[in-house]
C-alpha cells in the first residue's frame, strides 16, 4: 500500500521543482507585493506626487539672478571681484614686495577672511585673472589665484608680515617672510593666458559678514558689508626690464552696486607708508550662494519616500496582522531567507519606482528652475548627462530603496504598522523641523547622524570652497561632507536594522 | 517519507502559563486523528510547534521522522490550515495560492487543481477579503492541499461552517485518510468529529488525557449497560434484581440495567412473563464519553448548581 501511494505521488508530481532555491522565495515575495492592488496604487502615487511636488516647488521659487555685483571669472562662472586696488602697470617679468604693517577691521571685529597683501592682476576689469599673496585675520598667510585656487602659507595671522609675488611668464610665485631677509616660498600658480602687461600692487578686501539667525520654523540669513584697513611699507615693484617707474593709481574694483559708498575704500600715502581701506571679496560666487539645482528639482522626493516607507512596512506587518506570517514561515521555515527575499523584492521595486520619480522630477523641474533664474553664470547647473546628475538621480532611487528596506526591517522588528512607520518617518522629519533652531554645528551633526543623511547623495555641487563663508544650511539639505558620507550613514542604519530583524525573526515564535 | 507525526515529551510555556505540558503521541497514516480538548487546552500551540512556528521549550515534534525546520519543500510534506483568515483581503484567491505554490516549487497548474478541488474555481479571481466564512475555510484548505502532502493538519476546520460545509469537510477528511495520509484535526467539540475521526487524542491543560481509537473509547464509555423500556417497570426490576443485576429507574417506563448482557435480560423477562417494548445495549455518544473524560481537565468549567 505504501509503495503504491509513493508511486502515485511520484507520478502526480512530475515536473515539480524539487530544488531548494532562494530564487523561488524571491518570486513568491514578488507575487505577494504585486498582487495587492492598494500597494501598486501607492507606488504609482509615490511617483506622481514626487514629480508633482517637485514641479510645484520649482515653479514657486525665484532665484533673481543671484543678487547684484557679480563678475564673470576666467572659467566663465560667476565670481565676486571686489577690493581696493593700489596699482601700477608691470610689463614682462618682475614682481612686487611689501611689508604689511597692520590689518584692522573698521567698526569692530575684522572678518576672518579679510584680505590684505600684494596682487598681480591681468587688468582692473572685475573677473580678470590674478594671483595674490595676503594675510588674513583668521587663516594666516594665503596664496590665492583665479578665484578658486587657495594655498595656505604660515599660520602667522598678525602683521607685520613681508609678502612677495614674482612673475615669470605665466607662472607666479608667492613668498612670505617675517623679517624681509629670510623668504619662504608658499607656492607657484599658473595663469595660462596672462598678458605681458599686467597691473601689480597692494589690495585690501573684507567680505560681507553673513549672520545666520535660527529660530523654530524659520532661519534668516543677514548679510552686512565689512571693511578693513591695512598699512603697508617697503613697497617695491621690480621689473626685469628696467624702465621709468610708473606712478601709483588707486581705485575700488567692483562692488559699487552693493557696498555703501563710505565702505568702498580709499588709499593714502605718507612717507612710504600706504594706508589702504577696502571692502568686498575675491571669491567664487557659487560657494557663497549654495543652491544646488538638481537637489532643488528633487524636492518632491520627501513625499514619495513617506509613501514608500508605508508600503514597505505594510509588506511585512500586514502578514503579522492577518496571521499570514505563519503561512509564510510554514512555507519557508528558514526565516532569514524570507526576510532577505522580502528585502530584495521591496528594494528592487522601490529602486525602479524611485528612478522613475527622480528622473521625471529632474527632467521636468530643472528647466523651470532655470527659467526662474537658477542658471549660469551665477549658479552652476550641470547638464542631465553629467555624472553628478546621474549620481543624484540613481542615488535618490537608491535612498528610496534603502528607506524601504529600513521600513521593512522596522516592520519585522515591531510587527505593528503604526509603530514601524513612526519609527522610520519621525527621524526623517524631526531633523528637518528642528535643525533650524539649533546652532549650526549641532544642526549639521543632527542631519548627518540621522537616516535622512542619505539625501546628501542628491548634491551635485562638488566644488565647495572652505575659504569662502558659504550659506550652507543643513535644514535646506546642504551637507558639507559631500554626497557619500551621508549615504553611508543611511546604509549603516539599514544594515543594523536588518540585522536586528534577522535576529529577532529567528529567535521569536511566529 | 513516512506519513506520521511524532511528538515526544513536548513542553511549552508562555511566561507563567504552561500551554503544553509533556505531550507525547503519534499520528498514524491512513487515519483521521481527532485532536480534542477544551479551548485553551494547548491544541493550537501544539500544532504551531509541529510546524516549527513556535519553538518547544523541551521535547521534539517530528514530521516523517524529521524536524519541520529541516524540510526543504515543507508544504509538499505537511499541509496545514491554522487560521482561515490568514490572507491579505486585497489579494485575489488565486494569487494567494500562487505565492504559496511558488515558495515551494509547486507548478502554477496545481493552483487551479486545488481551487477546483475545494470548489472555489469560480471565485479564483475574486479578492479574498470579500469571501464568506465558508469560502475562507475552503481557501485555507486549498492552501493546505497545494503541496499534495502525505501529512495534513487542520485546526478547527469546521468552525463557523454551515451544515453543507461541515458535511463536505467530513467527506474530505475521510477521503484524505483513505488515500493513506496522516490527518490531524483539532476541535473543541467532540461531536464535530463523531463521523469522521478514527482515532482520538484528548488533551486538557496541556496534558494528554487519552490516546485511543474511537471504537475503544465508545465501548468503554458505554460499559455493559442495557436500556429497558417496559410498562411494568417495578415487576421487571424485581425479576432482574433477583437475577443479580443492578437496576436503576431512569425515565418513566424506563430503567438501566447493569451486570447482565442484553440476551439474558430478554430471557429473564420472557420467562417471568413481564412485557417490554425495548431492550437495547446502551450506546454512549462521543460527546458523552468526552465529557466524562475531561470533567477534571476543563479549566474554566461552570460550577455545578452555580455554587461558588
Amino acid at each position: 500500500m505504501a509503495t503504491t501511494t509513493a508511486d502515485r505521488h511520484a507520478d502526480r508530481h512530475a515536473g515539480w521543482d524539487g530544488r531548494d532555491s532562494f530564487g523561488r522565495l524571491v518570486i513568491a515575495e514578488w507575487t505577494k507585493l504585486r498582487s495587492v492592488p492598494r500597494w501598486a496604487m501607492a507606488m504609482l502615487a509615490a511617483v506622481v506626487l514626487t514629480v508633482l511636488v517637485s514641479v510645484l516647488a520649482a515653479s514657486g521659487n525665484d532665484y533673481g539672478g543671484g543678487g547684484p555685483g557679480f563678475a564673470i571669472g576666467p572659467d566663465g562662472t560667476g565670481v565676486r571681484d571686489e577690493f581696493y586696488f593700489v596699482h601700477q602697470p608691470l610689463t614682462g617679468d618682475g614682481g612686487v614686495t611689501a611689508k604689511v604693517l597692520s590689518q584692522t577691521g573698521v567698526e569692530g571685529e575684522s572678518h576672518e577672511w579679510a584680505k590684505a597683501g600684494v596682487i598681480i592682476k591681468e587688468s582692473t576689469k572685475p573677473g580678470s585673472q590674478y594671483a595674490a599673496m595676503m594675510i588674513t585675520p583668521g587663516h594666516g598667510v594665503r596664496l590665492q589665484s583665479n578665484f578658486t585656487t587657495d594655498r595656505a602659507g604660515s599660520q602667522a595671522t598678525t602683521a607685520p608680515r613681508w609678502l612677495r609675488l614674482t612673475r615669470s611668464g605665466t607662472s607666479v610665485t608667492g613668498y612670505e617672510s617675517a623679517d624681509g631677509a629670510n623668504w619662504t616660498q608658499v607656492g607657484t600658480v599658473q595663469l595660462p593666458s596672462l598678458p605681458r602687461r599686467v597691473e601689480v600692487g597692494l589690495f585690501v578686501a573684507s567680505p560681507v559678514a553673513i549672520k545666520i539667525e535660527r529660530q523654530f520654523g524659520s532661519g534668516s540669513v543677514g548679510a552686512s558689508p565689512t571693511s578693513s584697513t591695512a598699512r603697508f611699507s617697503d613697497v617695491v615693484v621690480a621689473a626685469a626690464q628696467p624702465g621709468r617707474p610708473a606712478p601709483w593709481s588707486d581705485q575700488a574694483i567692483g562692488g559699487s552696486d552693493r557696498v555703501p559708498e563710505s565702505l568702498l575704500g580709499s588709499a593714502t600715502q605718507a612717507g612710504g607708508v600706504f594706508t589702504v581701506m577696502g571692502s568686498g571679496d575675491i571669491a567664487p560666487l557659487a560657494a557663497e550662494l549654495d543652491v544646488d539645482g538638481v537637489r532643488e528639482s528633487l524636492t518632491g522626493v520627501f513625499v514619495g519616500v513617506m509613501i514608500i516607507i508605508a508600503v514597505a512596512v505594510l509588506f511585512i506587518t500586514s502578514e503579522y496582522r492577518q496571521g499570514m506570517i505563519r503561512t509564510t514561515f510554514a512555507a519557508s521555515p528558514r526565516r532569514g531567507r524570507v526576510l532577505a527575499a522580502k528585502a530584495i523584492v521591496v528594494a528592487a521595486t522601490t529602486f525602479v519606482v524611485g528612478l522613475l520619480a527622480s528622473f521625471a522630477s529632474v527632467l521636468l523641474a530643472l528647466p523651470i528652475l532655470r527659467a526662474n533664474g537658477l542658471a549660469p553664470p551665477v549658479f552652476q547647473v550641470p547638464s542631465l548627462s553629467d555624472g553628478s546628475v546621474l549620481r543624484a538621480i540613481a542615488g535618490t532611487a537608491a535612498v528610496l530603496a534603502l528607506f524601504a528596506v529600513l521600513g521593512l526591517a522596522a516592520g519585522a522588528i515591531l510587527r505593528r504598522s503604526p509603530g514601524a512607520i513612526i519609527v522610520v518617518v519621525v527621524p526623517l522629519l524631526i531633523p528637518q523641523l528642528i535643525a533650524g533652531a539649533l546652532p549650526l554645528a549641532a544642526a549639521r551633526w543632527l542631519m548627518l547622524a540621522t537616516p535622512a543623511a542619505g539625501f546628501s547623495i542628491q548634491q551635485t555641487t562638488t566644488q565647495r570652497y572652505d575659504f569662502v563663508s558659504s550659506i550652507c544650511l543643513p535644514e535646506d539639505g546642504c551637507f558639507t561632507t559631500g554626497p557619500w558620507v551621508g549615504f553611508g550613514v543611511l546604509c549603516a542604519y539599514t544594515a543594523v536594522a536588518l540585522a536586528a530583524g534577522f535576529w529577532l525573526l529567528r529567535r521569536r515564535d511566529a | 517519507m513516512d506519513a506520521t507525526i511524532e511528538l515526544q515529551n513536548l513542553r511549552k510555556r508562555y511566561g507563567r502559563t504552561v500551554a503544553v505540558d509533556g505531550l507525547s503521541f503519534t499520528v498514524a497514516p491512513g487515519k483521521v486523528t481527532g485532536f480534542v480538548g477544551p479551548n485553551g487546552a494547548g491544541k493550537s500551540t501544539t500544532m504551531r510547534m509541529i510546524l516549527g512556528l513556535d519553538a518547544p521549550d523541551e521535547g521534539s515534534a517530528l514530521v516523517g521522522g524529521q524536524a519541520y525546520q529541516r524540510l526543504r519543500c515543507p508544504l509538499r510534506q505537511v499541509g496545514a490550515l491554522l487560521d482561515a483568515a490568514a490572507f491579505h483581503p486585497g489579494r485575489r484567491a488565486r494569487d494567494h495560492l500562487l505565492w504559496i505554490a511558488q515558495s515551494n516549487g509547486i507548478p502554477r497548474r496545481r493552483v487551479n487543481q486545488v481551487l477546483e478541488l475545494v470548489g472555489l474555481a469560480a471565485a479564483a479571481r475574486r479578492r479574498a477579503g470579500g469571501f464568506s466564512l465558508g469560502m475562507r475555510q475552503r481557501l485555507g484548505i486549498a492552501g493546505a492541499l497545494l503541496g499534495d502532502p502525505p501529512v495534513l493538519l487542520f485546526d478547527e476546520p469546521v468552525n463557523g461552517l454551515d451544515p453543507e460545509g461541515i458535511r463536505w469537510i467530513r467527506g474530505l477528511l475521510r477521503s484524505l485518510a483513505a488515500e493513506g495520509r496522516a490527518v490531524l484535526v483539532s476541535s473543541h467539540l467532540m461531536g464535530e468529529l463523531e463521523d469522521s475521526a478514527d482515532h482520538l487524542v484528548v488533551i486538557g491543560r496541556g496534558r494528554l488525557i487519552v490516546d485511543t481509537s474511537v471504537r475503544d473509547l465508545l465501548a468503554a464509555a458505554s460499559g455493559d449497560r442495557v436500556v429497558l423500556r417496559t410498562s411494568k417497570r417495578s415487576e421487571a426490576m424485581t425479576v432482574l434484581a433477583n437475577a443479580g443485576a443492578t437496576v436503576a429507574a431512569t425515565e418513566r417506563e424506563q430503567a438501566t440495567v447493569s451486570g447482565l448482557p442484553a440476551e439474558r435480560v430478554v430471557a429473564l423477562l420472557s420467562e417471568h412473563g413481564v412485557p417490554f417494548s425495548e431492550v437495547a445495549a446502551h450506546r454512549a455518544s462521543l460527546e458523552e464519553a468526552y465529557m466524562e473524560l475531561t470533567r477534571d481537565a476543563v479549566e474554566f468549567a461552570a460550577s455545578p448548581g452555580g455554587e461558588a
